[in-house]
């Protein structure tokens, strides 16, 4: 039976190109509470003994010594490992274009993206029809963002609530390791399994393993929303504002209330979340200069021009853009007015969310301000635009507070994502929602 | 022209594990690479767990070097090329260090403290078939990658080298008091130096190992700088490399601007609060400094301040020498004498410091009673010392051995008189009241009879026999 899941995995990554990697065979390590259930890992996530590339051709060949804790944690209850899905390099992008390797495709209509970065993750597990769930990782919104794209549900954890050892990094102060899945009980089970305390992540909180589970109450009463106005605004499709406005009122009729918040702060959101990012990416990026492991190439010349020639031909484009971005944010001169300031306007952020959590539950948006465009649509952008679609997803990324994406509906026959964020460590809060809408629309 | 001096001092810590993994410190006599793991290579996906019985080492040193600690601290990621580095940035402390702000006192002089951090050290570099400029390549070991370093930058408070050996002396010993260094480690303690004349621009020269290197390096860069200027040109700012064979600095970089290494927060680590509380834990463990030690052994054993001095500055293991045998013979004054002379001149000789001789206090002690109970005379003891030291054996055995016991009466006599008998010169120089030549006299016969008898008992002879 898992040899037939391991056929059906190649098939669907012939049509969809959704995996970089696929497991030779299938191992388990006894029973659990994942046993039966196929995990496939977004790249960037290291598996002992299976190639990690984290979506870049600079990582190829790469075989990790180590399993990454939350795969050890999944190996543990009996779970199988797949495969490593594909990804935008190193998450760099909202639509998985920007990978070393084959673009995936969103099942839903090939014509178009899975969303990104976590893409192959997402298109995975809309194709599949076994019991099947995904490792994704956010770090300005590569869970919900493909999640709302290919029509599934993607929860992204607080900050700290899971280990990040083993995750190739991006920006190590946001990146959030999460779960994509067919129904959100798929998702909260996932998440009891790989949070918990980790002694090799200093950033990781010290909070006893919990059943996320528990949390899929099917009541919503009482439920206090707040509706982010600043996520309203221009650029967010009125069809995809319409819907989410109707699911509103239908968790209004399950007994919730609601009211309309302010994040003032929302739109300087982007600038420091990028600015954040690219700076803590160029530095996580510069140990990949084909001296210890990945890519190699005849050494020519001294160390700055083999390390240079490796790099020219290792990285994308994109890749290539961010170093240079980050690096400028952090050079003297520029570090003050860039990135020291960028980490003042992310706290600014945080208070905004944690005003508006001190009287509502969750906070209700879209997920996306657009259904997943054509890749004809896409290659016509500009990197500013391709950044600006993560309008919607990088603030509460900055703030770290935990998210889910839940389907709400068709736009033109695509899916729309519902985003539901709740307060720092309020997982279950936002479970509850989202199994409650889930199970009632 | 008043020169201006600073320093940066680099020392490797004395702790078991790696700064921020669990491989171990001990990276002499091993393989290269043996001592790694993926996080102290950098590998994708591994992350940095720091190591807190390196902070409680810093904590100690900025606090013996009366420094203002900061109640919270971060790390930072410090990048650049280079292939020593496995991450190409490494973790270190800019904003906000463990300490700033403080000060050691050498003679008649504070000089400033400005911080201590910590910090990673980098691989070790071979240069094959050539020195750093002219290698043809390069093999790196990353035994070294990873060891925990402090860091403690100066005012540039120094004016002349001596001052900078007294502070570097002085630094050491503290270190060594806190036990959190060892000295005998070779690149234990590292010094980037920056020399400049007044007015002039300043040159830092990098990597020095060893104390009397810092001296010498300093040295030639001043009389340099000087030349520089006398030749009506201006002195460059750059970094020098100090080459230890010809003790000369060449230029390594032009430095037109401060290096800029794009430091940010390192997100791995999260920020870390040093409270009151461990503070407090820490001030129990804070052992007595070499300063308290040397007002110690004055008052308590009798030695005098310059002696005390000796003993604890030399290595702190000679003056816990001092006092172990001090424990097991009651004769300090006697004791001290004859480590800073004999032991020391002796050791040094060899090369070799107290810690790695054959030298223990009991079998010392036997040296220092054959002596006092006249079983041999101080001068062959002096002879007892060198073999002593080299071999570890027992005296008493050297003593037996080598037949260096007193000779007896009769043959000190018939000795005397054939002295007597040869230098008949001297004798009436000794008659007119030369006082020269009867210490001439005397060490005729200390000749003759090979240092087997008391000097005094020789000149007491001669005057009765003349």
């Amino acid at each position: 039976m898992k040899q037939d899941i391991l056929k059906k995995a190649k098939e669907i990554n012939e049509k969809f190109n959704v995996f970089i990697t696929i497991a030779d065979k299938v191992e388990t390590s006894g029973k659990g509470k994942l046993s039966g259930i196929a995990i496939s890992v977004k790249d960037n996530i290291c598996t002992k003994g299976m190639q990690s590339t984290a979506g870049s051709r600079i990582l190829e060949g790469y075989i990790p010594p180590f399993d990454a804790t939350v795969v050890e944690k999944c190996r543990k209850e009996g779970a199988f490992i797949i495969g490593k899905t594909t990804e935008d390099e190193f998450g760099f992008g909202t639509f998985s274009i920007n990978t070393g390797f084959d673009v995936p495709k969103n099942p839903l209509d090939p014509e178009r993206s899975c969303g990104g970065s976590s893409g192959g993750a997402a298109g995975l597990t809309v194709a599949v029809d076994f019991p099947h769930i995904a490792i994704g990782e956010s770090t300005g919104g590569s869970i919900s963002c493909p999640a709302a794209f290919c029509g599934v549900v993607g929860l992204t954890p607080t900050y700290g609530r899971v280990s990040r050892w083993g995750l190739i990094d991006y920006g190590n102060s946001l990146d959030k390791i999460g779960s994509i899945s067919k129904t959100v009980k798929d998702t909260a089970l996932l998440l009891s399994v790989i949070s918990g305390p980790d002694e090799y992540d200093s950033t990781v909180l010290q909070l006893k393993q919990e059943d996320f589970t528990k949390h899929l109450k099917d009541s919503v009463k009482g439920i206090k929303i707040g509706i982010p106005k600043e996520y309203f605004g221009e650029g967010v499709d009125e069809k995809i504002t319409k819907l989410v406005w109707q699911a509103i009122k239908k968790l209004e009729s399950l007994g919730a209330n609601y009211k309309e918040v302010s994040l003032p702060h929302t739109k300087y959101a982007l600038s420091s979340y990028y600015i954040i990012a690219m700076a803590e990416a160029s530095t996580n990026l510069a140990k990949l200069c084909g001296m210890r492991y990945g890519l190699h190439k005849p050494i020519k010349g001294n160390y700055d021009e083999y390390f240079s020639e490796v790099r020219s031909q290792g990285f994308t484009e994109e890749a290539k853009r961010r170093i240079i971005l980050g690096t400028f944010t952090r050079m003297a001169g520029f570090r003050e007015a860039y990135y020291l300031k960028a980490l003042k306007v992310r706290t600014k952020v945080i208070q905004d969310f944690k005003k508006a959590f001190k009287n509502y539950d969750v906070l209700i948006a879209p997920t996306m301000p657009v259904v997943a465009p054509r890749f004809d649509e896409i290659a016509k952008l500009e990197p500013i635009q391709h950044y600006t679609m993560d309008i919607l997803t990088v603030g509460p990324n900055l703030a770290g507070i935990p998210m889910i994406s839940v389907p709400c509906g068709l736009v033109d026959e695509l899916p729309v994502g519902l985003h539901i964020m709740g307060d720092h460590l309020q997982e279950g809060k936002i479970i509850q929602v989202a199994h409650t809408f889930e199970v009632n629309k | 022209m008043k020169a201006i001096m600073g320093l940066e001092i680099h020392v490797h810590l004395l702790t078991d594990s790696k700064f921020f993994c669990r491989c171990p410190t001990d990276y002499e006599n091993k393989e290269p690479n043996e001592n790694t793991c993926p996080i102290c290579c950098g590998f994708p996906g591994s992350k940095p767990k720091a190591n807190k019985k390196v902070i409680d080492c810093t904590i100690m040193v900025a606090k013996a070097l009366n420094c203002k600690i900061n109640p919270q601290m971060f790390f930072s990621r410090k990048s650049y090329f280079y292939p020593d580095m496995p991450k190409n940035f490494q973790i270190t402390q800019y904003e906000i260090p463990l300490a700033t702000k403080g000060y050691l006192e050498i003679t008649n002089k504070k000089i400033g403290i400005t911080r201590v951090h910590m910090e990673e050290d980098p691989a070790k570099l071979f240069h094959i078939g050539g020195d750093i400029l002219s290698a043809k390549y390069i093999l790196a070991d990353y035994n070294r990658a990873g060891i925990p370093l402090i860091e403690i930058v100066t005012d540039p408070d120094f004016r002349t080298t001596k001052e900078v050996r007294e502070f570097l002396t002085k630094i050491s010993s503290i270190l060594e008091h806190l036990e959190v260094y060892d000295s005998s480690k070779e690149a234990a303690l590292r010094v980037d130096a920056n020399v400049s004349l007044e007015g002039g621009e300043r040159v830092e020269i990098k990597n020095i190992t060893g104390f009397k290197n810092v001296e010498k390096g300093l040295n030639y860069e001043m009389v340099r700088q000087e030349s520089v200027r006398r030749m009506g040109m201006e002195v460059q700012r750059e970094t020098r490399h100090f080459n230890a064979e010809t003790r000369t600095t060449a230029s390594l970089r032009k430095k037109e601007f401060e290096e800029d290494y794009g430091y940010i927060f390192e997100p791995d680590l999260t920020r870390i609060e040093i409270s009151d509380k461990w503070l407090k834990e820490i001030d129990k463990k804070m052992p007595e400094l070499p300063d308290q030690r040397i007002e110690r052994l004055v008052k308590d054993y009798g030695v005098t301040r310059y002696q005390a001095r000796v003993v604890v500055y030399t290595d702190k293991a000679l003056a816990d020498f001092f006092e172990e045998c001090c424990k097991i013979y009651k004769k300090p004054v006697d004791i001290i004498k004859w480590i800073v002379t004999d032991l020391l001149k002796s050791l040094n000789w060899n090369k070799v410091t107290i810690r790695k001789s054959k030298v223990k206090p009991k079998t010392f002690i036997e040296l220092l009673k054959l002596i006092d109970t006249g079983k041999i005379t101080a001068r062959l003891g002096k002879e007892v010392i060198k073999d002593y030291v080299v071999t570890g054996k027992s005296p008493k055995e050297i003593v037996e051995k080598k037949g260096l016991t007193l000779i007896d009466e009769d043959k000190l006599i018939k000795s005397v008189k054939e002295v007597i008998k040869k230098n008949s010169q001297a004798v009436e120089d000794y008659k007119k009241g030369k006082k020269k030549a009867m210490e001439y006299l005397i060490g005729q016969v200390l000749r003759k009879i090979k240092a087997r008898a008391d000097p005094n008992k020789i000149r007491r002879l001669i005057e009765k026999l003349v």
